[in-house]
C-alpha cells in the first residue's frame, strides 16, 4: 500500500509542477462551462423553469459539469497508450506493482490537483449567477451524491484502462480512446442534461453506464430522485463497475499475455 | 508571381497526397478519429434541435438562426483544421528536426509547417457540415445576393483570422520550442463560438469581439447573413483579420531570426 | 579553380538563458531574463576549392555541426563571414537553396509512413525540378545508391543503411553543387559504410561537386578526403593534407590481444606502447611501420587467442594534434 501512497505524492508533486500544462486544462475547462452556463443562461431568460429543472438547478446542473469533468473524466489513457506502444511498460510489469494499483494512484493525484482547482472555479462562477445555485439541504443527498461520484470516478477509469489495453494489440488505439472519450461526454450528460433527449434515446441510454458518470450522481445532488431511487440507482452503477472491472483486468491480462508472447 | 503560386500549389498538392497515404496506414486510428469528430457534430447538433422542441428562441433566435450559428463555427474550425493541421505538430516539426530542412529547402517555412500535412480525412466532417448549413440556407426566408455573398466573405475573413492564430502558435513553437498546449487552449475557447455570442454576459461579449475574436471569426458571418451585422462590424472584422495576419507574420519572421540566431 | 566557399573569421554564440531555481527563480525570468554566451565556433578561416572533397574533423562539440549549419544558411554567425558558391548563406535566397544540400546523419527528411520516392516527388516540386531532369537524376542516384525497390516500401520498414541511402538520394535530387554531410554514416555497418562511401566519391567526380564532410569514422576520411580541416574548440587547428596529419599524429596503430593464458605487460613492452593491460587481455600501440612485425611476434611468443588491428579513432588524432606544443 505504502508505494502507492508514495506514487500518489510524487504525481500530486509532478502535477503541480507541470503549471502551464495544469493551467492550460484549466482554462480549456472553464471555457466550456462558461459557454455552458451562458447558454443556459440565455435560454432561461425569464423562464421560471425548463425541463424540470428550475434556473438554480440548470445553473447547478453546469456548475457540477466542471466538479466531475475534474473527478471523473481526468484519465490516464493517453499516458497508458504511450506506455504501452513505446513499450515503456515493461519496466513496470517487471516490478512488484500492480499497474492499475500505480495508475489509479498517479491517477487520483491528478484529480486532487484538478477538483480542488474547480471548486475554486465554480465557487467564482457561482458568486456570479443571477438567481443563485441550488444546494440540497439534506446531508443524505450529499453522502449519495459523494458515493455515486466516486463509483463513476471508478467507473471511468477501468473503462478507459479497457480501451487503452488495446494499444497492445495495435499501434492505433490513438483514434478509439478519441472516440470513446468523446461519445462517453455526451453519453455521460457532460455537456448537457440527458432529459433534452428525445424519450427513445434516453431509454438507450439508461440501459448502459454511461449516464451514471454524471446525469446520475448530479440527479442525486438535485434531489430529483427519492432515497430508494437513489439508492437502487447507486446499485446498478456499483454492478456495472464490478462487471468493468472485471473485463478490463481480464483484458489487461490477455494484453500482457500476447505482448509478452511477442518478446514486447 | 505566376509560376510562384503554381510552385506553390503543386507543393501543397504532393504534401496533401502524402499525409492521405501516410493516414490510410493508420487505418483504425484515422477511424476513431473520424468517428469521433462526427459523434462531436452529430450529438451537438441533435442538442440544438432537442432544446427546440421545447422553446421556441434562444437569446432572441429561432431553430434555424442557432444552427447557423453552430454550423459556422463548425465550417470555420473545420477548415481551419484542414488546411492548417501541420502547426498541431509544430513543436515536435522543430524538436525532430525537420524544421531545418525546411529552412534550407526553397520553400517557404511558414507554408512548409502551417499549410502542409493538409488533413483530407476531415472533409469526410465537412462535407455534411456543407449539407446541413445547405438545409439551414432552405429553412431561412430567401434572401438577396448579397447577403449571402457577405457571408461568404465574412467566413473567408474568419479562416484567415484563424490562419493568423495559427501562424501565432507555430510562432510560438519556433520561438520556445515549447507551446505545445497552446494550440489546445486555442480549441478549447473556441468552444465558446459554437453558440452565439449574444448569449454571453456583456463583459464576456466585449472579450470575444476586442480581445479574443472568437465573435469576429464565428457569430459576425452568420449576422450578416441574417442581416443584422452593420457594415461598420463587417469593416471591423476586415481590418481585423488584416492586422492579426500582418502582426502575426511579422511574429514569425523574428521567431525564425531569433531561432537562427540563437538555436544549437 | 575558383573558390566554391570562401570563410573568414566565423564566429557562432549561443546564447542561453540562466535561470535561477525555484518558483520565485522562474517568475523572475519571466520579466528579468539573463543570459551566458557559449562561444561555438571562433574565428574560423579557409577556402574551399570547387569541386574538392574536404573532411572536417574535430571532437564532439567543437563547432564542426554548427559551422555546416552557418554554411548551409541555417544558423546566422555573430561574427565573420561566408561566401558559399557567390553567395551569404543566411540569406536563404532561393537561388543559393538550390545549389547546396545539407546531410545530417542523425536526421531525416523522409516521411516514415510512406515509400520514399513520395518525399522524393515532394522534393521535386519543392526544387521545381522539370520531369525529364527529376527522371533522369532519380535513376543516375538509384543506380549508384543500389536503392531499386526499397524505394516502394515504406520508410520505416528500410534497414538504417537502406534509409541513409534513400536520404542520399533525396537531398540530392535537385543535384547540387555543394554536399555539406555531418556524420553520414554513423551507425551503419561496415559494407554499408563502404557503399556510402563509395557513392559520395563517385558523386564528387561525375558531377564536380563540393563536398565538406564530418565523420568520427577515420575510414571516411581516410578514403575519401585529401585535405582536412581540424577545429577543437571552435579554433581552426589544421588545415592540410591528410597524409601529414595521419603520418603526423597517428604515427601509430592499436593493436588489442586476447590470451589464454596470463601474460605480464613488461614483457610486451618491447613490442609497443602498452596503453592497458590486465593480464588476460591487452592493448597495444604500435608505430605503423611495424605493426606486422609486432603482430608475429604475439603470435609467435605469446598464447594469443584473438588478435585485431585497428586505426587510431579519429578522436584520437585531433586530440594529439591539440596537445602538440605551440610552434
Amino acid at each position: 500500500m505504502k508505494k502507492y501512497l508514495v506514487a500518489y505524492s510524487i504525481a500530486l508533486q509532478e502535477t503541480l509542477q507541470r503549471r502551464s500544462t495544469l493551467l492550460m486544462d484549466r482554462v480549456g475547462g472553464f471555457a466550456v462551462v462558461l459557454s455552458l452556463y451562458s447558454f443556459w443562461s440565455a435560454l432561461l431568460g425569464d423562464k421560471p423553469s425548463f425541463l424540470g429543472y428550475t434556473r438554480a438547478e440548470m445553473m447547478s446542473y453546469v456548475l457540477l459539469i466542471n466538479v466531475l469533468r475534474a473527478f471523473v473524466f481526468t484519465g490516464r489513457g493517453w499516458q497508458t497508450v504511450s506506455e504501452i506502444s513505446s513499450g515503456r511498460i515493461s519496466s513496470y510489469l517487471v516490478r512488484p506493482l500492480s499497474y492499475h494499483g500505480y495508475s489509479l494512484a498517479l491517477d487520483l493525484a491528478q484529480k486532487t490537483v484538478h477538483v480542488v482547482s474547480s471548486f475554486v472555479e465554480v465557487a467564482v462562477l457561482a458568486w456570479f449567477v443571477r438567481g443563485g445555485v441550488f444546494l440540497p439541504r439534506d446531508p443524505a443527498a450529499w453522502l449519495l451524491f459523494a458515493l455515486s461520484a466516486a463509483l463513476a470516478s471508478l467507473l471511468f477509469f477501468f473503462m478507459e484502462f479497457m480501451v487503452s489495453s488495446l494499444a497492445f494489440w495495435t499501434s492505433e488505439s490513438g483514434g478509439p480512446l478519441f472516440c470513446f472519450d468523446l461519445f462517453l461526454q455526451f453519453a455521460a450528460g457532460a455537456f448537457f442534461p440527458l432529459d433534452v433527449l428525445p424519450a427513445a434515446v434516453r431509454r438507450l441510454l439508461s440501459a448502459t453506464p454511461f449516464p451514471y458518470m454524471v446525469y446520475v450522481p448530479v440527479r442525486v445532488l438535485l434531489e430529483k430522485v427519492s432515497h430508494a431511487e437513489a439508492a437502487r440507482l447507486i446499485a446498478v452503477e456499483a454492478a456495472w463497475l464490478a462487471a468493468f472491472a472485471l473485463a478490463a483486468v481480464a483484458l489487461w491480462r490477455r494484453g500482457v499475455r500476447s505482448y509478452a508472447a511477442e518478446g514486447g | 508571381m505566376r509560376a510562384r503560386a503554381r510552385k506553390y500549389g503543386r507543393i501543397w498538392l504532393r504534401t496533401a497526397s502524402m499525409a492521405v497515404q501516410a493516414q490510410l496506414t493508420y487505418r483504425l486510428g484515422s477511424l476513431g478519429f473520424l468517428l469521433g469528430k462526427m459523434i462531436r457534430l452529430v450529438f451537438f447538433f441533435a442538442f440544438v434541435i432537442a432544446i427546440f422542441n421545447h422553446v421556441q428562441t434562444v437569446a432572441g433566435y429561432s431553430l434555424a438562426e442557432t444552427a447557423l450559428f453552430f454550423l459556422t463555427f463548425n465550417l470555420v474550425d473545420m477548415a481551419a483544421q484542414i488546411l492548417f493541421r501541420g502547426v498541431y505538430g509544430a513543436r515536435r516539426t522543430v524538436t525532430e528536426g525537420d524544421f531545418d530542412f525546411y529552412l534550407i529547402q526553397p520553400c517557404s517555412p511558414l507554408f512548409r509547417m502551417v499549410c502542409s500535412t493538409v488533413d483530407f480525412l476531415d472533409l469526410v466532417t465537412i462535407v455534411p457540415v456543407l449539407v446541413m448549413v445547405g438545409m439551414v440556407f432552405a429553412r431561412l426566408p430567401p434572401l438577396g445576393l448579397g447577403r449571402y455573398l457577405a457571408y461568404g466573405a465574412l467566413t473567408v475573413n474568419a479562416v484567415v483570422l484563424v490562419f493568423a492564430v495559427h501562424v501565432l502558435v507555430a510562432a510560438l513553437a519556433v520561438r520556445t520550442q515549447e507551446m505545445e498546449n497552446a494550440i489546445w487552449i486555442y480549441r478549447d475557447v473556441m468552444f465558446m463560438g459554437k453558440f452565439p455570442v449574444d448569449v454571453y454576459a456583456r463583459p464576456v461579449r466585449w472579450a470575444l469581439t476586442f480581445a479574443l475574436p472568437i465573435a469576429v471569426m464565428t457569430t459576425f458571418p452568420a449576422k450578416a447573413l441574417l442581416g443584422i451585422l452593420s457594415p461598420a462590424w463587417a469593416a471591423y472584422s476586415v481590418a481585423l483579420a488584416a492586422a492579426a495576419v500582418a502582426l502575426s507574420l511579422r511574429f514569425w519572421r523574428g521567431s525564425v531570426a531569433l531561432y537562427t540566431s540563437s538555436s544549437s | 579553380m575558383p573558390a566554391a566557399l570562401e570563410v573568414r573569421g566565423l564566429t557562432k554564440d549561443y546564447r542561453s538563458p540562466v535561470k535561477e531555481p525555484g518558483l520565485w527563480g522562474g517568475v523572475k525570468s519571466l520579466f528579468d531574463r539573463r543570459y551566458k554566451d557559449t562561444r561555438a565556433v571562433d574565428g574560423v578561416t579557409f577556402d574551399i576549392a570547387e569541386g574538392e572533397l574536404v573532411g572536417f574533423l574535430g571532437a564532439n562539440g567543437a563547432g564542426k555541426t554548427t559551422t555546416l549549419k552557418m554554411l548551409s544558411g541555417l544558423l546566422t554567425p555573430t561574427a565573420g563571414t561566408a561566401t558559399v558558391l557567390g553567395r551569404v548563406p543566411w540569406r536563404r535566397e532561393a537561388a543559393f537553396q538550390k545549389m547546396i544540400s545539407l546531410v545530417m546523419g542523425q536526421r531525416s527528411q523522409l516521411w516514415w509512413e510512406i515509400p520514399a520516392y513520395e518525399t522524393f516527388r515532394l522534393n521535386q516540386a519543392i526544387y521545381g525540378l522539370p520531369d525529364a531532369v527529376f527522371k533522369d537524376q532519380l535513376e543516375e542516384l538509384t543506380d549508384l545508391l543500389d536503392l531499386g525497390e526499397h524505394l516502394t516500401v515504406p520508410v520505416k520498414k528500410l534497414s538504417l543503411g537502406q534509409r541513409m541511402r534513400a536520404e542520399l538520394a533525396a537531398a540530392l535530387l535537385h543535384r547540387p553543387r555543394l554536399l555539406l554531410l555531418d556524420e553520414p554514416t554513423i551507425g551503419l555497418d561496415v559494407v554499408m559504410q563502404k557503399k556510402v562511401r563509395e557513392f559520395v566519391k563517385a558523386y564528387n567526380r561525375r558531377h564536380g561537386a563540393t563536398v565538406m564532410l564530418t565523420s568520427h569514422n577515420m575510414t571516411d576520411v581516410t578514403e575519401l578526403c585529401r585535405r582536412v580541416i581540424v577545429i577543437e574548440r571552435g579554433r581552426l587547428l589544421y588545415d592540410g593534407p591528410l597524409d601529414r596529419l595521419v603520418a603526423r599524429y597517428a604515427d601509430h596503430k592499436i593493436v588489442r590481444a586476447r590470451f589464454t593464458a596470463r601474460v605480464d605487460p613488461a614483457d610486451l613492452a618491447e613490442l609497443g606502447t602498452v596503453t592497458a593491460c590486465d593480464g588476460e587481455s591487452a592493448v597495444l600501440q604500435v608505430p605503423r611501420g611495424r605493426v606486422a612485425l609486432a603482430a608475429a611476434a604475439l603470435l609467435r611468443s605469446y598464447p594469443v587467442a584473438d588478435l585485431d588491428v585497428e586505426e587510431v579513432d579519429i578522436d584520437d588524432v585531433v586530440r594529439g594534434l591539440f596537445s602538440r606544443p605551440p610552434a
